[in-house]
């Protein structure tokens, strides 16, 4: 399923404001990071660290130093008494040998050791859970000198850009991740509304030699709008093929791309757009 | 402050206080005996939903067919362009209105701010139903009574939530005078649907696994068919049958087999994977009274972007299943994406078409699928008929093996560095409804030609969640299309100028199709030809699949768009 979101920004802010508080019993909430319906707890990253430490050492030989399972010992981050624990609730008294019958043994460790524990297992449960919040890897891994030739070849790019020029900089400029994103998909990509960047160019034919152009406002199959060179707002009734509407999309090259690219074409342009610093 | 939970009203599977639910058992039961003889003049009658009437539309799908195909020809063709509105209701989500009542587990001020209407606003989602006068619909955590002549609210009602994703609500089902419906978490919630007084809820699945419910229930005899969702911390996905009077579980069926050696696991790994497998049961599945089958699209595997951890086909995820009505046993299945990575799930209504194919009558079943696919099956015995591509753009199949099934190319799976895959997540077409018009002998479908950039970003070797990150690299917009039920074959098709979602559809034999475009319009086309022959601008994209009916001689065109539905007819 896919989720749509806006967090307001306040909200954004306030994992910073809790990371000053105790950790010893969960403060603050966090607000969905993305993907995840519920408020996770937000820890803060002393309590994590010491609570990961302690994992490591007594729990890492069976359940793996991520808590993801390992030699004889499960999964622990979609566990169900981790996920459902509540300050250590359900996972104290397994810690404290509820579950010797079943091969998990005793630990003696103290309160303060387990709750440290169940803080780095339940941010591990946010960190699966809120996807909003994975961190994209290293995406450079193509070849420089490979994108440079599609960039100056097949791609065609150079019919409309330059590395000296409107491309300048532009790998100091944005962040990997971004700068494929913008060839890609520039400017926020397709739409029906105005576009305050490589705008539309509309030019609407209402009679023989009488035509109206401009910047695309709006368009669907019943009305056409649009702002001319001098400021003024126009907009048209459409019926059918009258007026006649004609769009020239001057990021059309980009979306014609699409179907066309290897997935190594992607690799290579984005491994030279940021050695352009 | 938290509340006492209401648990004295209900039968609970998890309320806290279970020895005080084991307490009221005997009590619920009195009801439950005197239930057994049907209510007088009850709201709907379920042996009405085995006759499709025009007077009502009493299912989430209007029939069981899923057809969403209505005999009703009053509005028609050459009246439509003089179709006015009648109508508009607002609806106010939230516990704060006049006489809402309140119910639910959630503390008095929610968590989280906008989880009263939803994400992004209120959305209505929901096909209400129309019984004697009276529509009846639901959002995330609210569910309302409004009038049909007038849109005039008679009862709301407004559940605290403690927590979910508040993405949708596909509305509410009716049994006798109970109504039904899901919250994001995780409790079916029955209502006296005279009143708006709840009745009882009882927990379906667990919120803190990130399971959240919107489907809406779907009514067949004594069973209410419940569905859940949730895609974020691999859990298995289920379809359970309750008692609409006693809210017990009368059979549950799970999407994953639970252990080694069941049929279907061998195409997963190991119990682990499995019992982490996914495939939601969120969009209300169709049935067929005289097979007694009951059919469902099934969600996506789960971790959802990567297949690392969970080799092999996944059953029955992704897949077209028919469960038998009584027990909740899988018939037959048919899996439509194998070893999906990509978050297709096959939960497009599957639409029951009788038909011919190949000179013969057919009991059919056929969907337009979330991975770009169209499926015809034979719906007796799930016999593979047609496969057939539905949008230009798709690039991650290889093919079709020998049962009609897309191999899956490797390459176009998540990788670090990423890889460009059209449809998107979204897929080529979502939950809103499809239409099959029989006199026509199209399937129509809105489908989105998209592309994305998949990037993995759990390596390990046991990946968990979606695993993945995407970023949409855009698209060609959204279109229209009509299928020939037959071979799938895209006959007619309206490419939306603007772009934009695409939303519910309508079919009626009036000949005409309604639907809305991503530019907040409401548009009849001839379903022959795709020809517009009116529209409505809205103040928000169509949200819901558009339902017609017939009330008091006058033919209603009902359809949600954002907080509010729009009524239109034609004045006699």
């Amino acid at each position: 399923m896919v989720l749509r979101r806006q967090i307001p920004a306040v909200l954004v802010l306030l994992p910073l404001a809790v990371l000053q508080l105790s950790a010893q019993t969960p403060t603050g909430v966090r607000r969905p990071g993305g993907g995840a319906g519920m408020d996770y707890n937000a820890y803060d990253p002393a309590t994590l660290e010491r609570g990961k430490t302690t994992f490591v050492s007594q729990c890492g030989g069976c359940h793996g130093s991520n808590a993801k399972g390992g030699e004889g010992g499960p999964d622990l981050i979609r566990a169900v008494p981790v996920i459902d624990d509540e300050n250590g609730n359900l996972i104290g008294p397994i810690v404290r040998g509820a579950r010797q019958a079943q091969g998990m043994p005793k630990f003696d460790l103290s309160q303060t050791q387990i709750l440290e524990i169940a803080a780095f297992l339940h941010d591990g449960v946010r960190a699966a859970a809120e996807r909003g919040t994975y961190k994209i890897l290293n995406i450079v891994t193509g070849n420089a000198r490979a994108g440079e030739a599609f960039f100056n070849g097949e791609g065609k790019c150079n019919t409309c850009h330059s590395p000296t020029g409107d491309l300048k900089g532009i790998g100091a400029k944005y962040d990997p991740i971004n700068l494929q994103s913008r060839f890609l998909m520039p400017a926020g990509g397709r739409g029906n509304t105005k576009r305050t960047t490589s705008p539309i160019v509309v030019t609407v034919t209402t009679a023989p030699g009488k035509s109206v152009k401009g910047t695309l406002e709006r368009i669907d199959d019943f009305n056409v709008s649009l702002t001319d060179a001098e400021g003024n707002y126009h907009s048209f009734v459409r019926k059918g093929e009258i007026p006649r509407v004609g769009l020239k999309d001057p990021l059309q090259a980009h979306y014609d791309m699409l179907p066309k690219y290897t997935d190594a074409e992607i690799h290579n342009l984005t491994a030279w757009l940021v050695t352009l610093k | 402050m938290l509340k006492a939970p209401s648990c004295s009203l209900g039968i609970l599977r998890k309320c806290g206080n279970y020895s005080l639910a084991a307490l009221l058992v005997p009590a619920l039961l009195v009801p439950t005996l005197l239930g057994a003889a049907a209510a007088e003049n009850p709201i709907l009658d379920p042996a009405k939903l085995l006759k499709p009437a025009t007077d009502s539309w009493p299912t989430y799908n209007g029939d069981y067919s899923g057809r969403r195909f209505s005999p009703l020809r009053q509005i028609n063709q050459l009246n439509v362009k003089s179709m006015t509105l009648a109508w508009v209701h607002r609806a106010n989500a939230g516990p704060s209105g006049p006489g809402t009542i309140v119910g639910g587990l959630g503390p008095d001020v929610p968590p989280v701010a906008g989880r009263e209407t939803g994400f992004g606003g209120l959305q209505i989602k929901a096909t209400p139903l129309m019984l004697n006068g009276v529509l009846y619909f639901a959002s995330p955590d609210n569910a309302w009574a409004v009038d049909a002549r007038s849109g005039k609210e008679l009862w709301h009602y407004f559940w605290k939530t403690t927590g979910g994703i508040h993405i949708g609500n596909r509305g509410v089902g009716i049994y006798e005078n109970w109504l039904f419906f899901e919250t994001p978490d995780d409790y079916l919630v029955s209502l006296d649907a005279r009143t708006g007084k709840e009745r009882w809820h009882i927990q379906i699945a667990d919120v803190k696994q990130e399971y959240f419910s919107t489907p809406a229930p779907v009514i067949v005899g004594n069973h209410v068919m419940v569905g859940t969702g949730g895609d974020s911390l691999d859990v298995p996905g289920f379809l359970e049958a309750v008692d609409p009077e006693t809210g017990t579980v009368q059979w549950k069926w799970w999407t994953e087999p639970l252990k080694k050696g069941d049929p279907g696991s061998e195409t997963w790994p190991d119990e682990n994977s499995m019992r982490h497998g996914g495939g939601m049961t969120w969009v209300p599945g169709t049935y067929d009274p005289a097979l007694k089958l009951y059919y469902l699209g099934t969600g996506n595997p789960q971790p959802v972007e990567t297949g690392h951890g969970r080799e092999g086909d996944n059953l029955w995820t992704c897949s077209i299943v028919a469960l038998n009505i009584d027990t909740g046993k899988i018939v037959w299945y048919y899996q439509v994406s194998p070893h999906d990575t990509h978050d297709w799930d096959a939960t497009q209504t599957p639409i029951l078409i009788d038909g011919t194919f190949e000179g013969k009558p057919r009991k059919l079943i056929a969907q337009a699928s979330r991975n770009g696919y169209y499926f015809l099956l034979d719906r007796t015995n799930g016999q593979h008929l047609v496969t057939q591509k539905i949008i230009e753009t798709m690039n991650w199949s290889k093919g079709v093996n020998a049962k009609g099934q897309p191999i899956p190319n490797p390459a176009k799976e998540s990788t670090v560095d990423g890889v460009l895959v059209s449809p998107n997540s979204t897929g080529a077409t979502n939950w809103p409804p499809p239409s099959f018009d029989p006199e026509t002998g199209l399937l129509y479908v809105g489908t989105n030609e998209t592309f994305s950039m998949f990037y993995l970003t759990d390596t390990d070797p046991h990946p968990e969640g979606y695993a993945a990150a995407e970023r949409n690299a855009g698209g060609y917009g959204t279109t229209l299309r009509a299928l020939d039920y037959r071979t799938g074959r895209t006959v007619w098709r309206h490419r939306y100028p603007g772009g934009g979602g695409s939303a519910g559809i309508l079919t009626t034999a009036g000949k005409l199709l309604f639907t809305g475009d991503g530019a907040q319009n409401l548009i009849a086309f001839d379903p022959a030809t795709g020809k517009i022959l009116w529209h409505a601008g809205l103040t928000a994209n169509v949200s819901n699949g558009p339902e017609t009916y017939m009330l008091d001689g006058q033919q209603y065109l009902v359809v949600g768009a954002g907080d509010s539905l729009y009524a239109f007819t034609v004045e006699q």
